[in-house]
């Protein structure tokens, strides 16, 4: 897209208050530099945004949803890199409007000029509205919609509602990619595939009824069709609300899938990085990669820090998986219970902080079932701001005070890593399931290394 | 002598956000670990009206707004008088986020039409807007309620009942003249964080905006209602075999402690 000589001029300005001031800030330690440029930038030129982004080769990929953003992005990354493609990501999860802005700054020259063939932004759910217009994507991703951080956050209705009218002003080549397995986001699909200005629609999910869970999770936002109000029917749920559903009263049913989930492998371990790696793969196949350079970046995918990391300390294997809510709980729990069946790991360490990223309301861990994980046994230690509140809840999870899991309780953060460590036999695998604070302090101390 | 405990629990899949069930799942353990046989009954859209009476004691939570209005329009008429008339009975209820609304004669949202409540209880809640602070935050309050306090007290061998939880509520509710507070508040914002007032106490019933949840940090409330509902039930007095409740002890001392507050 040309952009005129003025407003070059004004962006190249911009580009240089901004580096200009965050060097300074910087350098004299004075405050947030991973998103100050982004909001002097805005300040000095209002429409910076979408003359950044409009810069951008052959797209931007924005990619929304609760959980799984940073999985999908890093492997959306991996494979257009692998490819051969120069990529601009916003990396530290800098999802609200002015951390897209500073990640945009951070490659663009003094001169304005923004070089990169593809940017994978991760967009805050709340946030899409008011920043598609001003990027124009090529490709939106919807992959999934739930609760998260009771304290912050709005209505899945309402959100969707949103979403809807501000993709349908993009343009006919803009293409939507959306979890068909969720029930609010196939309906969003199916409304932008009619409509006045038609949009491509992708479906991703999962045809494997083998993995349907026993019951109903508890913790279920959207089960009332989104057409007609009706309790929907499932043949069976892969994922809380996720699965195969059908409308009992209007003609309301799943889209047909792009592709077959059996067909590819996925990356890391659960259900759910198996739906971020559908997502990955039904958009690249879009864009036209080849199936082997994406089977190839899938094999070799080394997940974000802390969300599900591998390490070994002090001769022990430890993975960390970070828990935000009680949808991404629940899978965590599930995928450590398939390891515990096999014998790979008897012991858990959980960590329960209530700071503002973490989410000052506790009260989730109680949408958790946590049941079959503390019956079957193990040792779970637990730590953190509110040891005694996530030690309730694995309490009353006991059908029989004398039996299940050993419950250790460690006040100290240090202490309890201590005791998880000495307890997990060099055979098997610790995991540690702490909330994003907790999860910073871990590394710390594991890796030695402060994360900001 | 086997004892039996049904827990009736409101519209469990609609109104059930902000870990809400722990409040079904604390009473109904506290009850099964004392060998007593425990079923919980869900009271929603499918149950007939009259199935409220087969229960002993009512869980109500809460729900997000259309959820809420669903449940409303369901409840109107012969589910709101079967209610009315097992809470006149005696029935322990808790009812905790957005059930006190319904208990009350209204609820205006912050946009959008009044929604009529049961009118149960002789209270009204006003969302002041989108725009308004929610009221979000750990809150403690003193039991209030003149013979609730005196039958938790006594439970608790003489100590004060306190409450610790969790509130997180955009509608402010106001108590009518009939209504009787549940508590008055000591740290946190309470009903409209203007009156100094928390929840509601109707015949047996609590109504709060407290959750967190709240029984499992205040499990005595579980357990006046488990006394409550089986001396009714049995005609006879109860005593409920102390359980170990030193994890929910230690719980409260760490967050009244966060909070500075003075237990005395």
């Amino acid at each position: 897209m040309q952009i005129n000589l003025l407003d070059r001029v004004r962006l190249g300005i911009a580009v240089f208050a901004a580096k200009a001031i965050t060097s300074t800030i910087r350098t004299f330690k004075l405050g947030a530099a991973s998103v100050l440029p982004g909001t002097i930038g805005k300040r000095l030129h209002p429409q910076i945004l979408t003359m950044l982004s409009q810069q951008i080769k052959y797209g931007v990929i924005v990619v929304a949803g609760t959980n799984g953003k940073t999985t999908t992005s890093l492997l959306l990354r991996g494979i257009l890199e692998k490819d051969g493609w120069k990529v601009v990501h916003n990396e530290a999860g800098a999802n609200l409007v002015n951390g897209l802005i500073t990640t945009l700054l951070e490659h663009t020259s003094l001169t304005g000029k923004l070089k990169a063939d593809y940017g994978i932004l991760e967009v805050d759910e709340n946030v899409i509205p008011l920043v598609l217009p001003q990027l124009k994507p090529k490709y939106i991703l919807a992959l999934n919609l739930f609760r998260d951080q009771l304290d912050r956050y709005g209505e899945v209705d309402t959100i969707t509602y949103r979403w809807r009218k501000v993709i349908a002003e993009l343009s006919s080549d803009s293409i939507l990619v959306v979890n068909g397995d969720d029930p609010a986001l196939a309906y969003l699909g199916q409304q932008l595939e009619q409509g006045e200005n038609p949009k491509q629609v992708k479906y991703f999910g999962l045809t494997e009824p083998e993995l349907y869970l026993d019951k109903m999770p508890h913790a279920v936002d959207s089960i009332d069709c989104p057409s007609c109000g009706t309790a929907l029917d499932y043949k069976g749920f892969y994922l809380s609300h996720q699965g195969d559903f059908n409308c009992p009263k209007c003609s309301f049913t799943k889209s047909k899938l792009s592709i077959d989930s059996k067909e590819w492998p996925q990356v890391l371990i659960g259900v759910y990085n198996q739906y971020n790696t559908l997502a990955a793969i039904t958009t690249m196949e879009s864009i036209g990669i080849s199936k082997p350079v994406i089977l190839d970046t899938i094999s070799t995918f080394q997940a974000a820090f802390g969300r599900s990391e591998e390490l070994v300390y002090n001769g022990k294997k430890v993975r960390i998986l970070l828990t935000k809510n009680p949808v991404g709980m629940n899978e965590t729990i599930r995928a450590i219970d398939r390891v515990k069946q096999t014998g790979g790991s008897s012991v858990t360490l959980a960590i329960l902080n209530d700071r503002t990223p973490d989410g000052t309301d506790v009260s989730w861990i109680w949408d958790v079932d946590t049941e079959n994980f503390v019956n079957s046994g193990g040792t779970i230690i637990v730590s953190g701001d509110r040891v005694y509140d996530l030690a309730l809840r694995l309490e009353y999870s006991k059908t029989n005070l004398d039996s299940g899991c050993k419950l250790i309780i460690k006040e100290n953060l240090q202490e309890a890593i201590d005791t998880a460590l000495e307890l997990t036999p060099t055979t098997e695998i610790l995991h540690i399931v702490p909330t994003y604070s907790a999860m910073l302090e871990v590394r710390e101390i594991l890796t030695g290394r402060k994360i900001l | 002598m086997n004892l039996e405990l049904k827990i009736g629990w409101l519209y469990p899949t609609l109104m059930s956000t902000y870990g809400d069930r722990g409040n079904v799942i604390a009473i109904q353990q506290r009850a099964h670990w004392r060998g007593i046989n425990v079923e919980v009954i869900p009271y929603d859209r499918d149950s007939h009206p009259d199935t409220i009476h087969q229960v002993d004691v009512i869980v109500g939570g809460g729900a997000q707004d259309r959820q809420q209005e669903i449940v409303m329009r369901d409840l109107a008429g012969a589910k709101t008088a079967a209610i009315k008339a097992k809470l006149d009975a005696g029935a322990p209820g808790v009812f905790t986020c957005g059930s006190p609304q319904l208990l009350g004669r209204f609820y205006e949202p912050g946009l959008g039409e009044k929604i009529e409540g049961m009118g149960i209880i002789d209270l009204d809640t006003k969302h002041p807007g989108i725009d308004t602070q929610r009221c979000i935050g750990n809150v403690v309050f003193e039991i209030t309620a003149t013979r609730l306090a005196a039958e938790l007290t006594e439970l608790l061998g003489g100590q004060k009942p306190l409450i610790v939880g969790f509130e997180n509520h955009g509608g402010r509710t106001y108590l009518g003249p009939n209504a009787e507070a549940l508590g008055k508040v000591i740290k946190g914002y309470g009903n409209n964080a203007t009156d100094g007032t928390e929840g509601a106490f109707y015949h047996n019933a609590i109504a709060t905006y407290s959750h967190g949840p709240l029984i499992p940090k205040n499990p005595f409330i579980a357990d006046w209602m488990i006394k409550t509902a089986l001396q009714a039930k049995y005609q006879t007095e109860i005593n409920l075999t102390p359980l170990d409740d030193s994890l929910a002890d230690r719980a409260r001392a760490a967050m009244l402690k966060r909070l500075n507050i003075n237990q005395n």
